[in-house]
């Protein structure tokens, strides 16, 4: 007799009536089916070159002939070069910089967005997703330009109000922020859509309730609205946190990592290593980083978990 | 204080100006983007801001589509969106119902390898894989486009997922007992259900498989097999990085006109779903 | 939904399942590089081909230079009919290295920045043999960046010679006549006197781009015959000519004889346009300015040869400059071979891209040939130009190739530098370190982090 999994108490299960033998079966396989292609994939495009990479961040090697072992040369070099922690830290700031103005414009957003009542709802929909799918090297121009801090309209709209120029792109105060500014515009469209579809899963007739009780707006969206979308914020900070680490397209485009390595990145350091063709470090620098984005990730799953 | 005829009153100005502002700084750069390709390519350097309408031109996209192999970029664009979307669609939502309502052993170990999977950083991948696809002699052809994306189809699971999770067990239990089997009760009870958040998924795996150009990038070497996204990269070589002598004024006029175009068809496709952005799901769903 | 637990796996056949998977993959990465000692890679010597049939395909970087091959191509076909030429735009800074590395469907010539080359020495052809007929007329400073270990890895292409813009109308204006200066110690004093004239002037240009101004600072170092780093990849930035070349950047900053901008950023253009920068010491494509940007004071600028650090000596250097590579993956490198000794020694080929065309009706004229014969003073191949006053750029720029020394190659982390050099002389143009600062933290950094892990 086959082992069966456990049922639930809520009896998902219930037999139809043809049979003992089969159905079990067929239940339990269904989801390892539903589930094989995904580890096929998983197998061959993730741990595959998952390995191949750790057995690489052991050796020297630069793309030609054969490799040499180093052993813990690569990870030592990395630990104690104030580069690697300098781009951690610029990863950090750039994630406080983004992450909360994220999730708070996401959130505003598609709570509005969300009311069937809003005119040109489908408009505000597109213009919001027009970002994301804007090509970078194009838009990288654009900051360019726009931040430039003798001709930029930026610093000229600041002079305006008598604030002297910023140097948004040259100093490395600046310089993060400006970054920042790049990445909430291109991919704040994405929030938007991730909490906006969480949002539509939350059932009308709660708010009903609560406008019944004679909560507010404002405080049916902190006291109903956030917790419920709890989850669908955990994913988001998730995801995100894990762009903002890997982030390396932006920077080298507009800024090249600079002024002074300010915007360079987690992302960007692990790029350089890998476009000047020394593999070896950069596979150590990869798994370094994998495990620290990991922890971040464990932490934030501990401390925004939903409460069910 | 709701009004007779809904729920949600009507939204307030401050929202409406809200949006509104939202949309302006949104739109603004890409505006400029489009713009400025009607410029000559010298005005758009030198003077970004200008704008004289005396001075349209369309020298720009001329250029651009002598030079660029625009078609075949939209034409493989076109077929890795296919491919690779129907794929996505169609494994992903599959996958998030097995680990939403079925327990199975392992279920745990092999959901782990779904949340591994989106922490491992592209770049780490790129050598190694690329090494791979050179093994299985895939270089330059669309399964290599389409298929070694394990965190598209990870973090669509993990969406998936959730979506599924708010699935009333009673309708799935309903179509048990109506006697059908584990893939119909997926194929007509579930993703009819899950049709908005489907809906959100194929736009974002849309736009995602659009936008991709890491991976796209290194695995085409030849005109004939690059998507959009390479071609308008390969337009920026001039301008980004560390371009050294080159003429980057024509450059940047056609980056930005095929940038201009490459925008088309995606709010095309956008605004074809944006009827299925539906408010209030879970019509004719058992309450309770 | 209730939580609940499944029925636990057994932690055994968890473990197994976990190493069954890692042990698939562990054998799957046998395809890959080999571990163990490094052996030497043999250097391959080229042979021109007997045959001169088939296809090849050519990298080039995409953009004007791409226009100017690709009309080159018939005529090559008129003297190689048979050889079928697949002309390609590529980004070849994203894809040569990946390209190389899955020795799939490698090109069979490549354009290559000359500073890339050394680095990629281990997959290319050595050209010794086909280049011997050549060597003698070509301009030492190419030979010398394309030789690594007495093995010709590049054909030398074009030759870039550091120039001294000058605003000429705005000097005179001020009484200042710039063909008069000789050494660097005159145009800081040139400088002086404009800024005496023009007290918001900022005469001199000071590259605020950290790449580009590590290759500026080369360009200068180029005159004085050195380099960052010797033929054997020793470092040697802690010398007289560096301390001399900081020496001097640092005077004009300190002296506000500079003005601090990214290389036609525009801040700069603004202040080419206004008189407020009159000297720009570029290399020659720096002329792409007043031809095609600088509206307001086009036909104001010339071309001179830069200063010379000590009286008497090198009137210019080398910054940039291209060469073409060929793979050894490729099929049909002996033929890319005849397709570049067209391009580069054969009349009929530097004339079709040098000359005039149609894309540039007047001529290519943001470098000049590095070969001898195709780059002689009074045979110039493209014409004056009119937005430096009709002066005879090619005269200029050939007499001041000439004068540039030899070189050694350019070392494989020269890129990587920029993160220290670059950015280190960046900080002193900012005031916050001095010369000898710069060379003390560049010279330990670039050999902690670069160097020794070669």
């Amino acid at each position: 007799m086959t082992a069966s999994p456990q049922l639930a108490p809520r009896a998902a299960w219930r037999p139809s009536g043809r049979g003992p033998r089969r159905l079990p079966t067929r239940r339990a396989l269904a989801p390892y089916v539903f589930i094989a292609p995904f580890i096929a994939i998983f197998a061959l495009f993730s741990v595959y070159p998952l390995v191949f990479a750790l057995r690489l961040s052991f050796t020297d090697w630069r793309g030609a002939g054969s490799a040499s072992w180093v052993g813990w040369d690569n990870y030592t070099y990395l630990l104690t070069s104030p580069a690697f922690w300098a781009s951690l830290g610029n990863s950090g700031i750039l994630w406080l910089l983004i992450l909360p103005a994220q999730l708070v414009i996401g959130v505003v957003a598609a709570v509005l967005l969300n009311n069937a009542k809003l005119r040109l709802r489908g408009f505000y929909r597109t213009a919001f997703i027009v970002p994301f799918v804007t090509p970078l090297v194009a838009i990288a121009q654009v900051w360019v330009v726009v931040f430039d801090q003798n001709f930029g309209p930026v610093n000229g709209l600041l002079n305006l109000v008598g604030i002297p120029d910023v140097g948004w792109l040259v100093t490395s105060e600046w310089s993060k922020v400006t970054l920042a500014l790049l990445f909430l515009w291109k991919t704040t469209g994405f929030a938007i859509i991730i909490v906006l579809s969480g949002l539509q899963a939350i059932d009308d007739t709660v708010y009903e309730a609560a406008s019944l009780d004679g909560a507010s707006r404002a405080r049916q969206l902190w006291s109903i609205t956030v917790p419920l979308l709890r989850r669908t914020l955990l994913f988001l900070v998730v995801l995100q946190t894990l762009a903002v680490f890997q982030m390396f397209a932006e920077p080298v485009v507009v800024t090249n990592g600079g002024p002074y390595g300010s915007t360079t990145t987690a992302g960007v350091y692990l790029y350089n290593h890998i476009s000047r063709a020394d593999l070896g470090t950069g596979a150590a620098n990869s798994f370094l980083l994998v495990i620290a984005v990991m922890v971040l990730s464990l932490v934030f799953v501990r401390v925004l978990r939903p409460k069910d | 204080m709701t009004t007779a005829s809904g729920l949600r009153p009507r939204p307030a100005i401050v929202s409406q100006v809200f949006l509104v502002l939202l949309t302006l700084l949104f739109l603004s750069p890409v505006v400029w983007a489009v713009l400025s390709s009607f410029k000559p390519a010298i005005e758009i350097i030198r003077d970004p801001l200008g704008f004289d309408p005396t001075a349209f031109t369309l020298d720009n996209f001329i250029g651009m589509f002598g030079h660029v192999p625009l078609a075949s970029g939209f034409m493989n664009t076109a077929i890795v969106l296919v491919l690779k979307g129907g794929m996505i669609l169609f494994l992903a939502p599959l996958a998030g119902y097995a680990f939403a309502k079925y327990e199975f052993p392992l279920k745990n170990l092999l959901f782990g390898t779904v949340l591994v999977t989106l922490t491992l950083p592209i770049i780490v991948l790129i050598i190694p894989l690329l090494l791979e696809m050179k093994e299985f002699g895939w270089i330059n052809t669309y399964q290599a486009l389409v298929l070694p994306d394990s965190f598209g189809l990870a973090f669509s699971i993990f969406w998936m997922r959730q979506v599924i999770a708010s699935v009333p067990d009673e309708l799935l239990d309903a179509a048990r007992v109506d006697g059908s089997g584990e893939f119909g009760i997926f194929w007509r009870i579930v993703l009819p259900v899950i049709r908005p958040g489907l809906a959100g998924l194929a736009v974002l795996t849309v736009m995602n498989i659009y936008n991709d150009f890491i991976w796209p990038v290194v695995v085409t070497t030849t005109d004939s097999m690059q998507t959009l996204q390479v071609v308008l990269s390969t337009l920026a070589q001039n301008i980004t990085g560390q371009a050294i002598g080159a003429d980057y004024a024509t450059v940047t006029g056609e980056l930005l006109a095929a940038a201009s175009i490459a925008l088309v068809p995606l709010l095309i496709i956008f605004i074809a779903l944006q009827r299925h952005f539906i408010n209030g799901i879970l019509a004719g769903s058992v309450k309770g | 939904m209730h939580q609940h637990r499944p029925r636990q796996v057994p932690t055994a056949a968890r473990v197994s399942a976990v190493g069954l998977a890692v042990a698939v993959s562990l054998g799957l990465t046998a395809c890959g590089p080999s571990i163990g000692g490094g052996e030497e890679s043999s250097t391959d010597v080229l042979v021109a081909p007997t045959e001169t049939s088939g296809e090849i395909t050519i990298w080039s970087r995409s953009g004007d230079l791409y226009e100017v091959f690709e009309g080159v191509i018939d005529k090559f076909n008129e003297k190689y009919p048979d050889i079928t030429v697949d002309h390609q735009a590529v980004d070849i800074g994203a894809k040569l290295q990946n390209t190389l590395i899955t020795a799939t469907d490698v090109p069979d010539g490549v354009f290559l920045d000359d500073q890339l080359v050394p680095g990629y020495a281990d997959y290319l052809w050595d050209l010794s043999d086909v280049l011997a007929p050549y060597t003698v007329d070509i301009a030492q400073q190419k030979l010398d960046v394309n030789t690594v270990d007495g093995a010709i890895y590049g054909v030398p292409w074009d030759l870039n010679p550091g120039l001294l813009f000058y605003n000429a109308t705005a000097l005179e204006a001020a009484g200042i006549d710039a063909e008069s200066i000789e050494t660097y110690d005159d145009l800081l004093t040139a400088a002086e006197e404009y800024k005496a004239f023009r007290p918001d002037a900022g005469p001199i240009h000071l590259e605020q781009s950290a790449f580009l101004g590590q290759l500026q600072l080369e360009m200068y170092a180029s005159q004085l015959g050195t380099s960052i780093a010797d033929e054997n990849g020793e470092l040697r930035l802690d010398s007289p000519e560096y301390e001399q070349i900081l020496g001097f950047l640092d005077s004009v900053q300190k002296g506000g004889l500079g003005t601090r901008a990214e290389y036609l950023g525009p801040t700069d253009i603004a202040a080419l346009e206004s008189g407020q920068q009159v000297f720009y010491p570029w290399s020659i494509w720096f002329d792409f300015a007043p031809q095609q940007l600088l509206t307001e004071t086009q036909g104001d600028w010339r071309a001179t040869s830069l200063p010379a650090w000590e009286a008497g000596g090198a009137r210019s250097g080398a910054m940039g400059g291209a060469s073409f590579i060929l793979p050894k993956d490729g099929e049909n490198a002996d033929l890319a071979w005849l397709f570049y000794e067209f391009l580069a020694f054969d009349e009929e080929g530097y004339t079709a891209v040098y000359g005039p065309n149609d894309i540039y009706p007047d001529g290519l004229n943001t470098s000049i040939p590095s070969y001898g014969p195709a780059a002689q003073a009074d045979k110039p191949l493209f014409g004056t130009v009119d937005a430096l006053g009709g002066q005879d750029l090619w005269k200029t720029a050939v007499e001041a190739g000439e004068q540039i020394p030899g070189s050694v190659p350019t070392p494989s982390w020269w890129g990587g530098a920029v993160d220290y050099l670059g950015n280190n002389v960046q900080k002193m143009l900012d005031g916050t370190m001095t010369p000898d600062e710069v060379i003390d933290s560049s010279t330990t950094d670039i050999q902690t982090n670069l160097v020794d892990r070669q």
